[in-house]
């Protein structure tokens, strides 16, 4: 790893962005989940995103989890309604999921870029004289 | 006018020896090849780590796609820099072989 360090370091990018897009998938997956309000909702995932510990590149922290009330919403045909017709939904926004989509696979996509171009440009410096 | 004596020398210490400059004489080609295969050392690490990823994915326990590729391009990487400096390496070999007095 110590020889073509910056590909490594782009792969922790490229881990800890597939591990953001893993989040919001199931934050998108789960948004209509709806549960009795004696239960608690679904919490949207958060990834924590931190430098690594040896200080080379970035890593998963861990997963923050969000609002455990939901939102209540009046729905009396739903099986699940208690006696005042409410259930309880996962308070997930779809735009914002939709937001943070984009910015995770931009962000994989630009680490990948990174992992490329040190390729070429590794292999640009192993051509070094070879011309003769 | 009084002259004031002249003291005794200081006695000469031994002769310091000077110690051969980096990269010549007889422990230069020792250097090398200690340089050469600790590369080799690391070329065998990154090869194993790329085999264990492929093998992992074509059993289906790979985590990640990227990590594979990643793996397969530095042995890639490495592969070349250890041909490039083994082939530096021979050249110069041959160059000096052809040297005639």
């Amino acid at each position: 790893m110590s020889i073509f360090e910056s590909i490594g370091i782009a792969g922790t990018g490229a881990t800890t962005y597939r591990k953001w897009l893993d989040a919001v998938s199931d934050n998108l997956s789960n948004m209509n989940d709806a549960v009795s309000t004696s239960q608690s909702a679904f919490q949207q995932r958060y990834v924590i995103a931190q430098q690594s510990a040896d200080g080379k590149g970035v890593q998963v922290g861990g997963i923050a989890l969000g609002s455990k009330e939901g939102r209540i919403v009046y729905d009396p045909q739903n099986p699940l309604a208690d006696a005042n017709g409410n259930v309880r939904y996962p308070d997930i926004d779809l735009s914002d999921q939709m937001g943070q989509l984009i910015m995770a696979q931009r962000g994989y996509q630009a680490n990948l870029s990174v992992v490329d171009r040190a390729k070429d440009a590794y292999q640009a410096a192993l051509q070094l004289g070879r011309s003769s | 006018m009084t002259i004031p004596p002249i003291g005794p020398l200081s006695p000469v210490g031994a002769p310091t020896t000077i110690a051969p400059a980096a990269g010549t004489g007889a422990s230069g080609g020792g250097d090398f090849a200690n340089a050469l295969s600790g590369g080799l050392d690391k070329l065998q690490q990154l090869q194993s780590t790329s085999d264990n990823l492929a093998v992992k994915a074509a059993t289906g326990s790979l985590t990640d796609a990227h990590d594979y590729m990643i793996a397969s391009t530095q042995a890639s990487l490495a592969t070349q820099l250890t041909v490039a400096v083994r082939n530096k390496a021979v050249d110069a070999f041959n160059e000096i072989m052809r040297m005639q007095a």
